[in-house]
């Protein structure tokens, strides 16, 4: 079975760096994995250099709970999330990488009049969209679900949900090395534990990036760094509207497969899918107290075991496998950043929160787009990082993560 | 080698299979005893460390059976051989499920030294600390406490028989001592294979082993027949092969540290000591045969996941799955390290990070004793259970949503009178001789000018000039007020004001009743017939308030409207809450009175186009995109959100909130609202009502796209833009 998972694994390319690159991209996660693969397969350009301050998807891209959907709340978001989750759903014909794409349908509970009133308005305006998501009685739950508790166990009793049929879900890494592979392939390099220490300038324009190995220049350098992206911003004096909070997740053992659906709760904060290998793997809502801790909290495992299981009762007697945290970049209206920055030679992708790796495929292919032709396409001019000084959020909170 | 017990302490079941156990013996050590393997094979080390004897034991899963004492009647099912257990299976009968986790006890307690591990380093550890007189618990796994993960505090989680405990302790020494290092070569996946360290306790418990052969470093592979080992073979220093046949392997490969905790706990005050924090040489490269038993990773798998690029110990983990599984890389990882020093001719990588959990929890375990959402309930909870009321959580309040029929309610409101339990709304009393500076600081309406006894209602800013909440500020006296919050928005704005309040300095005193003062809503044309009949004979005017007795009730008596009829909100202590709320009930009884819920007041509010914060708005929801400009005071020198105010004022006006309506009936709220030339979805319907008076559908929503349009498409109808209040616009009924 083992060998049979790595028959299925995409070769990845290391090369000596340079010491100068057409596109520099700060951060070996998805975003920064996917923009290097569509710049070198859908622009030619593979003069570029991906530097990782630890191991590729060593951050939120391995740790996040791998749930791919676009049933957003609002139309600019719903047509990017769709775009990427069909992305991702060619993914594997284009590669030829088998990253483990399941579609399953995400079953969003809500258990009050307000929960319900939200899934009613994100059914109506993603049909609206063209996209599959339909409006459940508790009978209709129970059915998808058969797991489900739908008194809530006495507290939280199920009044409906919404269910978005296309929702699927990918194995983490296996998303990461799909683009690693195929941009290493083509020529990009990756530069494993390369922490960027500063950015080179000329003037008022970056062009290159510092490390602690040695400067590296860069036509255009792009961060796709996660939770410390405020950090990598201020190099370029750029203060963002972000802020990072850890958000913590866990998995239990291995089991033969039995829950068929994505399920999760706004009112409870949690959501749990069961992976290939057959582990449930629940996570949760944010921390409310901004931190760059990644540790492990007790307390915000005890909170979410306790809410997944009233929801799913037979979770109760599944042993934790391990529990891990990521870091959040989250922006302030729950939304993502990508584009311009108003400095010149410095392009950003950030803001992705816990809802980056469904927006992995869709995110590189748009940022690869703008990095060659030096034009923000369409699909990601409203989440610009200007909206901000025009006040033009890009609120949906009740889509982001849970909330 | 099978061997009945001498002494029989009682039987459990393996597998639908009745088997004896001694006195002292761990659910493996029993089976063992039967000549059988608890998992499917591979070396046992009986210490917690492997993952060789997992079995599913009392409904649990993955339990190491060889940390389970055997008790009579105690459940074991093997996982299924090659395969993985079925999820398992919910008895809808058993009450247990509510509460989660409410049969398994947690014991806190604190510690100035919590010591991991009783062997010869963390005795010493004791020692030491209790010598420089500081309170020790030791916590040994031998004596069934095992630890989950250590936590910022630093803190332990474990669990023990007693069930789990929680420990604070100042510093944290972990002396898990070391572990044996497991076999990794062709059959060391067959049964029969024990480490040097079992096979004592297995003979200590008077366990036969048939024909023993120990063996080390020598190890070349085993030998097996039907799945258990038949013969070891090993390679001299000249290079010769020995086979030698047995019953019962015993492997000797040396040892490596027991850092799984060690390995996990980055947090201050937390040590490792002993074997558990020394390097170890590590075991001969493996060159064939299982390196990881958890997850079954071979050598070969290791090769082909390096040749594809995976060459980093990170990437080579989650590649080929070594280390992914219950031990957390505690058998293998010494062997996956030697393997990559030996590819790479270079140092052996650093280990890999343990996270927890280092022993496994269940979900139960891990909620236990978890009290966590109390949904607050207004004195009156029961009294809208006795009436009938389908009760909703909304801010974090139980609440009626409606009473059977929300039209009628609705009715009673605009022709008769009707109560609404209100105790949910935020309340602050601030006080103090800087109390109106604070007040118009935080306001962006004029404050100083409200005179004792008079109100105001007011939006709530935050720096970005974005609406977070409403409420009414009341003038009590020259230096108090009484403010008012939103439900939902009470607990946000109470730190909101402490926070400013403190930061300025100001003399203000912060007060919160929100929880200490009960009130209900009396509304409707009949409103003063009826608190007339209770005493309150002269009802302050529009936005006055007084203190009067009701019903021989203290109440503060607010004439303000949210219904759009009048509205008197009586704010009075919790204990007389029953009687008042029951008084208004008897004495209305000719005047057709009736409690009014969420439902009714969300359609009595659409008509009058008041905004809901948290329904209505967004994130970024400026009172100019609410229509709401002639709350805000720019004249004011300085309060919070007006310098972003004062530049989006000069940004196009580019989103805004309106009434929308139509015949029929009133669309679902949410509904996309579409532009009737394009069809391009330009916004969102927030609140949507059937108006029983004015006999159609009214609407409130956002318009998200420039030229704002008269004419819109929702539900596929067209409905236009119609100004607010739909009811009432001149405030009449409000004042009357």
């Amino acid at each position: 079975m083992v060998s049979e998972h790595i028959a299925s694994l995409q070769p990845i390319a290391w090369h000596e760096p340079r010491d100068s690159y057409d596109v520099v991209i700060i951060g070996g996660g998805g975003h920064g994995l996917s923009t290097a693969y569509y710049l070198a397969t859908r622009h030619g350009i593979t003069n570029v250099a991906v530097v990782e301050v630890d191991y590729i998807a060593s951050g939120n891209t391995g740790r996040n709970t791998t749930i791919i959907r676009s049933n957003y709340a609002i139309p600019e978001a719903i047509r990017f999330y769709d775009h990427s989750r069909q992305l991702y759903a060619g993914l594997e014909a284009e590669t030829g990488a088998a990253i483990f794409h399941r579609v399953k349908g995400h079953v969003w509970i809500a258990h009050t009049e307000m929960g319900m009133r939200t899934e009613r308005g994100r059914v109506l305006m993603n049909q609206a969209m063209g996209v599959d998501t339909e409006l459940l009685g508790p009978a209709d739950v129970k059915r998808l679900v058969p797991q489900v508790d739908l008194t809530g166990a006495g507290r939280y009793a199920v009044l409906g949900a919404s269910h978005h049929v296309p929702a699927a879900t990918a194995r983490h890494d296996r998303v990461a090395w799909a683009f690693a592979s195929g941009a290493s392939s083509r020529g990009v390099h990756l530069i494993q534990h390369r922490p960027v220490t500063g950015l080179l300038r000329d003037g008022d324009r970056v062009v290159g990036v510092e490390t602690a190995a040695g400067p590296i220049r860069a036509g255009v350098v792009l961060s796709a760094v996660g939770g410390w992206v405020s950090q990598v911003a201020a190099m370029a004096r750029i203060r963002l509207p972000v802020r990072t909070h850890p958000l913590h997740a866990f998995v239990t053992n291995d089991f033969e497969q039995g829950l068929d659906k994505i399920v999760a709760s706004t009112e409870l904060a949690c959501y749990v899918s069961q992976t290939e290998r057959g582990q449930m793997l629940i996570g949760a809502e944010f921390d409310s107290q901004p931190s760059f801790s990644r540790l492990s909290s007790f307390d915000a495992l005890r909170s979410y075991a306790y809410k997944i299981s009233a929801l799913l009762p037979f979770l109760r007697s599944m042993r934790i496998l391990r529990t891990w945290a990521g870091l959040c970049d989250i922006s302030a209206d729950f939304s993502p950043i990508m584009g311009e920055t108003g400095v010149d030679g410095f392009l950003i992708t950030t803001g992705w929160g816990t809802w980056g790796f469904k927006a992995i495929p869709a995110g590189g292919e748009a940022m690869a787009e703008l990095i060659a032709t030096g034009r923000t396409p369409g699909l990601i001019a409203p989440f610009g990082l200007d909206r901000f000084r025009h006040d033009l959020a890009m609120a949906d909170q009740a889509s982001a993560g849970t909330r | 080698m099978t061997d009945a017990p001498a002494e029989v302490a009682g039987r459990i079941v393996v597998d639908g299979r009745p088997i004896e156990f001694a006195d002292g013996d761990s659910v493996a050590v029993a089976i063992v005893r039967t000549g059988e393997v608890p998992g499917h094979g591979g070396c046992l080390c009986l210490a917690g460390d492997c993952g060789n004897c997992l079995a599913e034991v009392d409904g649990v899963a993955y339990v190491r059976t060889c940390q389970v004492a055997a008790r009579p009647g105690t459940v074991v099912v093997r996982h299924p051989a090659g395969g993985k257990p079925q999820l398992p299976v919910v008895d809808w009968r058993d009450l247990t499920l509510m509460p989660v986790g409410s049969k398994i006890a947690v014991r806190r307690t604190e510690a100035d030294v919590a010591v991991i591990g009783g062997g010869s380093s963390g005795q010493s550890a004791v020692e030491a600390a209790r010598s420089a007189g500081r309170d020790v618990l030791l916590l040994d796994a031998r004596d069934g406490s095992e630890v989950v993960g250590i936590y910022p505090g630093p803190s332990i989680v474990a669990r023990d028989p007693g069930g789990m405990l929680h420990v604070r302790a100042d510093e944290i020494v972990v002396a898990t001592g070391s572990v044996e290092i497991q076999p990794a070569c062709p059959g060391s996946d067959l049964g029969g294979i024990v480490t040097a360290g079992a096979a004592e306790r297995l003979e200590a418990a008077g366990v036969d082993l048939g024909r023993v052969v120990h063996v080390g470093r020598e190890l070349l592979r085993f030998e097996g027949d039907a799945g258990r080992v038949s013969a070891v073979v090993t390679v001299g220093m000249d290079a010769t092969e020995t086979t030698t046949p047995c019953e019962t392997a015993v492997v000797d490969l040396g040892r490596a540290p027991r850092d799984v905790l060690a390995r996990m706990s980055r947090a201050e005050g937390v040590s490792a000591v002993g074997p558990a924090a020394e390097d170890q040489p590590l075991p001969a490269p493996p060159r064939d045969g299982v390196v990881c038993p958890c997850m079954g990773t071979t050598v070969d798998d290791l090769e082909a996941a390096w040749d594809q690029g995976y060459t980093d110990l990170e990437l080579l983990k989650r590649a080929s799955w070594a280390g992914l599984g219950p031990c957390q890389g505690g058998a293998c990882l010494p062997h996956v390290r030697s393997w990559i020093a030996a590819r790479t001719s270079g140092p052996p990588p650093a280990p890999f990070t343990a996270r927890p959990a280092a022993r496994q929890i269940t979900l139960a375990e891990a909620a236990a004793d978890v009290a966590i959402d109390a949904f607050r309930r207004t004195p009156l909870h029961d009294e809208h259970l006795t009436l009938g009321a389908r009760m909703d959580r909304f801010g974090g309040w139980w609440r009626p949503w409606h009473y059977g029929d929300a039209v009628a309610e609705y009715w009673a409101v605009r022709e008769g009178v009707s109560v609404g339990d209100v105790s949910t709304l935020g309340k602050l009393v601030v006080s103090g001789p800087d109390v109106v500076e604070a007040l118009e600081r935080i306001y962006p309406c004029h404050v100083a000018d409200i005179k004792p006894g008079r109100s105001r209602y007011a939006l709530l800013l935050n720096e970005r000039g974005h609406v977070m909440d409403d409420g009414m500020i009341l003038r009590d006296a020259e230096t108090r007020f009484t403010l008012t919050f939103t439900s939902g928005g009470a607990a946000n704005a109470e730190m909101w004001l402490r926070d400013w309040i403190q930061t300025w300095g100001l003399r203000v005193h912060v007060m919160d009743r929100t929880m200490s003062l009960a009130a209900i809503n009396v509304t409707g044309p009949l409103v003063k017939t009826l608190l007339a009949r209770l005493g309150l004979e002269d009802a302050p005017r529009f936005l006055g308030h007084i203190r009067a007795e009701i019903a021989g009730v203290p109440c503060h008596v607010m004439r303000l409207s949210f219904t759009g009829e009048t509205a008197f909100e009586l704010h009075h202590p919790l204990d007389g809450s029953v009687a008042l709320w029951r008084a208004l009930m008897d004495a209305g009884r000719d005047l057709g009175v009736r409690p009014h819920g969420l439902q009714a007041l969300f359609g009595l509010r659409l008509e009058k186009g008041h905004v809901i914060v948290g329904m209505d708005t967004e994130l970024d929801t400026t009172p100019r995109r609410l229509g709401m400009d002639w709350a805000v005071r720019m004249e004011k020198p300085a309060f919070i959100g007006r310098a972003s105010l004062e530049r989006t004022a000069k940004l196009d006006d580019s989103r805004r909130w309106v009434g929308f309506s139509m015949d029929g009936e009133a669309p679902t709220e949410g509904s996309p609202i579409r532009s009737v030339e394009n069809g391009e979805i330009i916004g969102n319907v927030t609140g949507s009502w059937t108006s029983p008076l004015l006999r159609k559908a009214l609407m409130l929503g956002w318009q998200r796209r420039t030229p704002f349009a008269d004419r819109v498409e929702i539900d596929g109808r067209e409905a236009v833009v119609t100004p607010t209040p739909f009811y009432d616009p001149e405030g009449h009924r409000a004042r009357a």
